[in-house]
């Protein structure tokens, strides 16, 4: 019954992806090829990442929190913003409104992510006679994965396309913005740190997921309010 | 309009066609990740398969593929499709018994030794009345497994954390009557060995080495001749833990480090004896010492007829205050008189006792008990030494898997060798009745207890199965150097064991313990993940797209319908 539990995990890595395309207006307008787009954008940024990350960091033996490597990491982790920002900014969409444009946008952008991070460890490993929870586990990272991608597609959308927002919010957009980029620094910080095991740092990103989308969600609104 | 169609067809079986190597690719990928990552490896001993005279003994299969089951289990299940897994500490020779007797089906049978019986393991000597206990439960084990004939995978190995854990899992589950099986989850053991084959024509390899005499200027008879003989492989429940470091591991080093005191003697002409001296390591012991009487056949007559005695050690490494000497001409014959004066005469300046025991040879029985038989079977004077005061049964006191290394007395070996070496050395150089030690201690010719341990040590950790070791299998080698270090010829006889027993490989595997979820678990999951990606789809038509939109998802037939009329 191995199989069976990859075809679960399986669903649960992909599957909301795939719901939220169905849900959500983006099926009635047809925004696939935008997703599309991102993901091939995803993969370029992706590249770029490796070579700098296999250029600039040195690999340590043992897992030991350096201050130093993180904020390298960071940074590179910052080459993400800029790919997110040339796939929402610099390509051109058919006519679809801002509201689908990033949603489409951080759709892809997640489900190329998931599909690089997780498919090939949920094949391998998966199917083995041997359970573990693990790949429940990654699946429920997906998910949050995805809610903070479509925010911080939100959040870029509002930085870059919207010209007109009220002062008083920029900052907010802004940290938020920086939250969201830096997650993977704080979520290593957790493990190697704080001693966190997997489900725990899980947990926590779905929470903080939940609470990021809410936040953008509000600020979109807010920032929406002058335009109407 | 033909045209187009045709063409757009020959597009269509094109592009069918050139997927079809990709799609081979893709199942070749898919059905070359086979996956054996298990959480657990724990090597693993088959008990030992083999027939005699085409009846079956031991277990007749080595494939294993079931889940766990330990000694709680309900009564009356069914344990046909489950790995019973039986740790020494707490086993029931009955219940064992029983189950084999009544040829009940078992999926397998895993008996777990502690660790104080792995063949590596030298210390924890101390906690002896426990291990005795230990020591006679896995030797009434042993017999019932290698007498009987077990239609299921039966696998010893040695406890360690992740068994230990395993096994207090699975009695918790049983104990609650959860037994495991596909639909409840648990443990599954794997060994995936193939099936076991017959070796074709073992070999058994006898070692000979030839210490010759000093021959007086016109002498021109041959010198008599005496030999010392013992046989160094084994027999056991598992071939590949059978290291028998009593037997016969003691008979050997007592051999190598009686050849190296003669050697010494013998290097220097004045003190070289008027008798030549025979080393034989004969295999084949556990099978009615077939190698020693095929060795004996081989020598050449005239050899054969000037030994004046042959001394076999059989066990001389766990003893205490008394050896025996074990003949089957009866005592008052004036030779077996003369041999067993001379031993104990050197046995009482030692300080401990030889007795002599004497047992008849029937002849129209083909079970050899002892060495010497298959030397007064063919007239020629030998004896027995050994600790043993009964003749063994077949395949029994072969090196079984409670004889380790620490069964052995390495200072019973080292009496034992200053017995024999003093003795020849008495009838050799006719010091019989004289009080002179010629290997006493803290002389050049002292017993060396270094050259006794380091030998016993890699005695103890060599399993010797015959049927098992290859023609130059490097402990036959590694004996076949040392006696040619002492003496000046040596000749390496192989033979084939014939006669009744046929053998069958895969001695060793890898078992592999996996953690399984049950089907009802997986069920539960999609059913969960399911009814998750229905929740967040109606969330996200709600938010995004209004109620409304969500119940027309559902009600959009009729309303087609409406419009159609």
């Amino acid at each position: 019954m191995t199989l069976f539990h990859f075809f679960n995990c399986a669903i649960l890595t992909f599957g909301p992806h795939a719901v939220y395309y169905s849900a959500t207006p983006l099926s009635e307008y047809d925004t696939l090829g935008t997703s599309v787009k991102a993901a091939v954008v995803y993969l370029a940024t992706a590249l770029v990442k490796l070579v700098c990350l296999a250029t600039f960091l040195q690999v340590s033996e043992t897992e030991v929190f350096d201050p130093y490597q993180e904020a390298l990491k960071a940074m590179i982790g910052f080459i993400d913003v800029a790919g997110l920002y040339y796939a929402l900014a610099q390509l051109t969409h058919r006519n679809i409104s801002q509201n689908h444009k990033f949603q489409a946008v951080g759709l892809g952008w997640a489900f190329a992510d998931s599909v690089l991070h997780r498919l090939a460890p949920l094949w391998v490993g998966a199917r083995g006679l041997e359970f573990t929870w693990d790949y429940v586990l990654q699946g429920l990272e997906a998910n949050a994965n995805l809610v903070f991608t479509i925010s911080l597609a939100a959040l870029g959308s509002l930085m870059w396309l919207r010209k007109n927002k009220p002062k008083s919010l920029i900052p907010i957009i802004y940290t938020c913005a920086v939250i969201i980029a830096t997650m993977p620094s704080i979520t290593s910080y957790l493990k190697r740190v704080m001693g966190w095991h997997f489900p725990k740092i899980v947990g926590f990103e779905l929470v903080t997921s939940l609470v990021m989308a809410f936040i953008s969600c509000q600020l979109f609104i807010l920032c929406q309010r002058p335009s109407l | 309009m033909a045209d187009e169609k045709k063409s757009k067809q020959r597009h269509r079986v094109m592009v069918l066609e050139s997927m079809y190597p990709v799609v081979a690719l893709m199942l070749i990928l898919v059905a070359c990740v086979e996956l054996c990552d298990a959480a657990t490896v724990v090597d693993v001993y088959r008990l030992i398969q083999y027939d005699i005279s085409g009846v079956p003994f031991g277990s007749r299969f080595s494939s294993l593929n079931h889940h766990a089951a330990s000694l709680s289990f309900q009564r009356g299940a069914d344990l046909s499709r489950s790995v019973l897994i039986l740790p020494l500490r707490e086993l029931d020779i009955g219940f064992v018994q029983d189950y084999i007797s009544q040829k009940q089906s078992l999926g397998g049978l895993l008996i777990l030794l502690p660790q104080t019986f792995r063949p590596g393991n030298v210390g924890g000597g101390s906690q002896s009345s426990e291990n005795d206990g230990f020591r006679n439960l896995l030797a009434q084990l042993e017999k019932l497994l290698v007498h009987g004939n077990i239609p299921f995978p039966v696998y010893f190995a040695f406890e360690n954390e992740d068994t230990d854990a395993m096994l207090a899992d699975v009695k918790k589950n049983d104990a609650l009557g959860q037994q495991a099986t596909a639909t409840t989850g648990g443990y599954k053991l794997v060994i995936s060995v193939s099936e076991p084959r017959k070796i074709a024509s073992p070999t058994i390899t006898n070692i000979q080495g030839w210490l010759p005499g000093s021959r007086a200027d016109g002498d021109s008879n041959q010198l008599p001749t005496i030999a010392v003989v013992a046989s160094y492989d084994t027999f056991g429940a598992a071939p590949a833990l059978s290291v028998g470091s009593d037997s016969n591991g003691s008979g050997v080093v007592s051999l190598l480090e009686v050849a190296r005191l003669f050697s010494i003697l013998y290097s220097n002409p004045k003190t070289r004896g008027r008798y030549n001296l025979l080393f034989a390591l004969t295999s084949g012991g556990p099978y009615n010492y077939e190698g020693t009487q095929k060795w004996l056949k081989s020598l050449d007559q005239r050899m054969r007829e000037s030994i004046d005695y042959a001394i076999c050690l059989n066990s001389i490494g766990s003893w205490d205050n008394e050896l025996l000497i074990h003949v089957s001409k009866p005592p008052d014959n004036a030779y077996i008189k003369q041999i067993f004066e001379g031993f104990s005469n050197v046995a009482e300046d030692l300080g401990f006792q030889v007795a002599l025991k004497h047992k008849k040879i029937n002849i129209s029985n083909s079970r050899v008990a002892w060495e010497h038989e298959q030397f007064s079977r063919l007239r020629v004077t030998a004896a027995t030494l050994s600790e043993l005061s009964t003749p063994p049964e077949l395949l029994e006191n072969t090196g079984s898997l409670s004889d380790t290394r620490q069964l052995v007395n390495e200072d019973a070996i080292i009496k034992g060798v200053k017995l024999v070496a003093e003795s020849l050395a008495k009838h050799i150089y006719g010091h019989q009745g004289k009080d002179i030690k010629i290997f006493a201690d803290d002389s050049s010719l002292a017993v060396n207890p270094f050259y006794v341990r380091s030998w016993l040590d890699l005695l103890s950790q060599t399993p010797r199965v015959a049927p098992f070791l290859s023609k130059n299998d490097p402990l036959i080698m590694a004996l076949k150097k040392e006696l040619e270090d002492y003496t000046a010829e040596v000749s390496v006889q192989h033979e084939s064991l014939d006669g009744s027993f046929t053998f069958y490989d895969s001695t060793k595997a890898s078992l592999n313990i996996y953690q399984v979820a049950s089907v009802t678990f997986d069920l539960l999951l999609l059913l969960v993940l399911g009814s998750y990606l229905i929740v967040l789809f109606s969330f996200l038509v709600i938010t995004t797209r209004g109620l409304d939109d969500l119940i027309s998802l559902f009600r959009r037939p009729p309303s087609r319908k409406v419009k159609m009329a």
